[in-house]
């Protein structure tokens, strides 16, 4: 059995699609999930309000009627727990619940749901994508309502920034536990320094994704094999586009260079591509925590 | 509550798992305190507010009522400290009332809270539209558009985009930062001593309308005229005081609860009374206690007096106070509406109210169906009085009183009745479950008796009257008798709480004779 998920559970659709997101990753991977709400621990929001400690009982107490009723909705054979936590911020508590837990990933709905393509980052997932020390799955609105039982294909956007080579291991390894195929998609072309007219790209990004490819297919463990792409297009949206997208599909994408070591940071071009992505999206951390550390 | 128990529960389990990061526990120290209980009184916008009132009735006796006022108030708390303590409940005088006396009268006391703090929400924002129009005033040096306020179109409109915003930041819970609201605090408190000593200062150097020389006697409440301007100068008092009580009941929320709560009280009412005396003082001999032009107890300004005098004492400083007082509403404006919500809440939780009005957020975990109903019925009710009182905002804050006394003196007769098996277990309890709240609640109710009876005259707050009886004393009796009607309303629909199935009658045995 791997490492759990946690799911950051709300009685929302968008709490609705994590959980069926969650169900989906738990399956796949053959691992347990843990339902989280977290809620806002009294006297934490605002300093003019008076804490209430009843009030905080009384919201625990819905909060459990509420996992209780999610709970029911994990199909058999999942191993299931629930658990309610209280902190400053739902980001804070699910990173927390995450560590506690030493899970895999942690899984939240995208909030909202899309006005603007089918990923609009709520405050809490986009504090989150901003903080985590664990790779964070973002479920698209709509996830609940699919009926994919388990992850069909893993697909890995790789560029030729640092922090690449953990993203192809952490894909290798998701498709490898999860008995899927993966595949490479060269962002190469889009990594370009800005302000480069697009034949330009064309002509430097023609030429190094095959490099990048090949050579990520050669990194790759023992006994994985990988399908490559390029994904052609003059913006990282037109090239998420014009893939092809299998209904159950995974998508990983590294974090931005920009965030502190092991925490997450969600770069420009991962940004973009969030506004078009019509499946799930995983955020891995840059850095890998050391062997030991938590 | 230590259970720890982590990640694999059996299946379908749900913990709390509340891990000690999860606890809260401590959240509050003394300073955090006294900024709860500074920004939940919000002495510039109740001073303002009044001031004028408590002036037109006992004249100079202003801070003899300030520190009379504050004893039913201390009294009452001590009653609130105990039922808190023993059963903590977000509906508090509502649940302690049905705890006490049972569902009937339990829950006219819950009703008496949700009106007074709908009452007072409208007022708060009543008071911020008024100063926003200044404020934009002072700073653009056009004087005409502070007499924007007046229009009743405008301020209606604007009054209830201010409901909204404060409606819309207690929803969504949105966050606000410890360290914001003690510059609020900080400044409100610094605006307020330089208004007050400008004011001493041009008094004392002659350059006043109408300078009034200092008298101790000031301080005498005997010097009050007569026993009907004691008792309304008494219930404005107690207006100004509302919200101090949280501190004290503030508990387990503390770092320390032995001892966190005592102090920030102290603290808090040291602060608050000294600014209102300071303030009072200051004014009284600044402007006077007269009706002329900006005399305190002139009808067109005393229902906001800090509107009618920052000019004249600050000069070109004058937009601080605006913005003190502005500042101070807005925050008083979402403390004050957490409490009826999480009143109805616990309403709708005990079946008491439809089950509706139960319902918390699942996104923002507030009580949202609550917080709109109140919000709601706070903007009718300012529109509806905008349109019948000649003036809304002393109308308002009198009735406010008058419901304060009301559900007030309940829950400290709540006190008393509830620990009847206790009163004489110690001398502690004696003092805190019998003597102190039995003397609050019979002030307060002396206080709501001769409110009701000395409003029905027309002539009473504003003038306004409605068939010949004050605006205020219908105003009172309406909102009682409408909360007579829905409670049997209720009764009907949902018999089950009436018959105390929900939320039964209690009262803890003596621990002596256990």
């Amino acid at each position: 059995m791997s490492a759990p998920i946690v799911v950051g559970y709300t009685a929302t659709d968008a709490g609705a699609d994590a959980l069926a997101l969650g169900i989906r990753l738990a399956r796949s991977l053959d691992a347990a999930v843990h339902l989280v709400m977290v809620l806002p621990s009294e006297g934490s929001r605002n300093a003019a309000v008076v804490p209430e400690r009843a009030y905080e009982d009384l919201l625990r107490g819905q909060a459990r009627d509420w996992l209780a009723e999610a709970v029911q909705r994990v199909p058999e054979g999942v191993t299931r727990s629930a658990h309610v936590r209280f902190a400053e911020s739902f980001a804070e508590g699910l990173i927390a619940a995450g560590e506690e837990f030493g899970a895999r990933l942690i899984v939240v709905g995208a909030a909202g749901g899309g006005r603007f393509g089918r990923h609009r980052l709520g405050s809490v997932a986009s504090e989150l994508l901003h903080s985590s020390t664990v790779p964070v799955a973002l479920a698209p609105a709509g996830t609940a309502a699919q009926d994919e039982q388990v992850v069909s294909r893993v697909t890995a956007a790789l560029g030729t920034r640092a922090g690449a080579d953990i993203l192809l291991d952490e894909a290798a390894a998701l498709a490898g536990d999860s008995g899927t195929a993966l595949r490479l998609v060269s962002l190469v072309s889009l990594d370009v320094p800005a302000g480069l007219d697009t034949g330009m790209i064309r002509l430097v990004g023609g030429a190094h994704a095959q490099d990048v490819l090949s050579g990520a297919r050669d990194r790759l463990p023992e006994g994985v094999d990988a399908s490559v792409e390029e994904a052609p297009g003059d913006s990282i949206e037109d090239a998420v586009t014009h893939l092809d997208w299998l209904p159950g599909e995974v998508m990983l994408v590294g974090s931005s260079r920009l965030a502190q070591p092991r925490r997450l940071f969600l770069g420009s071009t991962a940004a973009k591509m969030l506004h078009v992505l019509p499946v799930p999206m995983i955020v891995v951390p840059r850095t890998r925590a050391e062997a030991g550390a938590l | 509550m230590t259970d720890t128990s982590r990640a694999m529960e059996p299946e379908s389990g749900v913990t709390t798992g509340i891990s000690q990061k999860g606890l809260s526990a401590g959240a509050v120290g003394v300073l955090g305190a006294v900024v709860i209980g500074v920004s939940t009184i919000a002495p510039a916008y109740t001073l303002t507010a009044s001031l004028g009132p408590t002036v037109s009735v006992v004249g100079t006796q202003v801070p003899a009522i300030i520190l009379v006022g504050f004893i039913p108030m201390l009294l009452t708390a001590f009653g609130y400290r105990e039922l808190n303590r023993v059963m903590p409940d977000s509906g508090t005088s509502f649940t302690w009332g049905v705890r006490a006396f049972g569902p009937w009268i339990g829950w006219m006391t819950g009703w008496g809270l949700i009106a007074a703090t709908v009452i007072v929400l409208s007022n708060l924002a009543g008071i911020a539209v008024e100063f926003l129009f200044l404020l934009i005033a002072q700073l653009t040096g056009n004087a005409g558009i502070a007499d924007l306020a007046f229009n009743p179109i405008i301020n209606v409109v604007v009054c209830l985009l201010f409901m909204l915003g404060a409606t819309f930041v207690s929803y969504r819970d949105m966050k606000t930062t410890q360290k914001f609201q003690y510059i609020l605090v900080s400044f409100q408190v610094i605006v307020l001593l330089l208004f007050a000593g400008v004011a001493i200062v041009k008094a004392v150097s002659g350059d006043a309308p109408d300078a009034t020389a200092f008298s101790w006697s000031w301080f005498n409440p005997f010097e009050v005229p007569t026993f009907s301007a004691f008792a309304a100068g008494l219930s404005l008092s107690i207006f100004i005081f509302w919200g101090w009580d949280v501190v004290l009941t503030m508990n387990e929320e503390t770092k320390n609860p032995e001892k966190t709560p005592g102090r920030a009280a102290m603290v808090t009412v040291v602060v608050v009374v000294s600014l209102y005396l300071l303030l009072s003082i200051g004014l009284i001999m600044f402007a006077g206690v007269g009706s002329g032009a900006l005399g305190l107890a002139n009808e067109d300004i005393s229902a906001n007096v800090f509107f009618a005098l920052s000019d004249p004492v600050l000069g070109p400083l004058a937009f601080l106070v605006s913005l003190a007082v502005l500042s101070s509403s807005a925050a008083s404006l979402q403390s004050t509406a957490v409490g009826p919500a999480r009143t109805l809440l616990a309403m709708g939780h005990y079946d008491a109210l439809p089950k509706k009005f139960a319902r918390v957020s699942p996104r923002f975990f507030t009580p949202g169906y609550a917080t709109i109903v109140s919000a709601v019925v706070a903007s009718v009710f300012y529109a509806v009085m905008r349109l019948l009182s000649e003036n809304v905002l002393t109308d308002t804050i009198l009735s406010l009183g008058m419901m304060i006394c009301f559900y007030y003196g309940l829950t400290a007769f709540a006190c008393v009745w509830y620990f009847r098996r206790q009163w004489f277990d110690s001398v502690r309890s004696f003092f805190f479950t019998f003597l102190f709240p039995l003397v609050g609640g019979g002030i307060l109710a002396v206080l709501f008796v001769t409110t009701l009876i000395d409003s029905m005259d027309p002539a009473y707050g504003s003038g306004s009257s409605v068939g010949g009886l004050g605006l205020v004393f219908v105003l009172g009796v309406a909102i009682i008798v409408v909360g007579i009607v829905i409670m049997i309303w209720q009764a009907i629909r949902r018999p089950a709480f009436f018959r105390g199935e929900t939320l039964g009658k209690d009262a803890p045995p003596s621990i002596r004779r256990r």
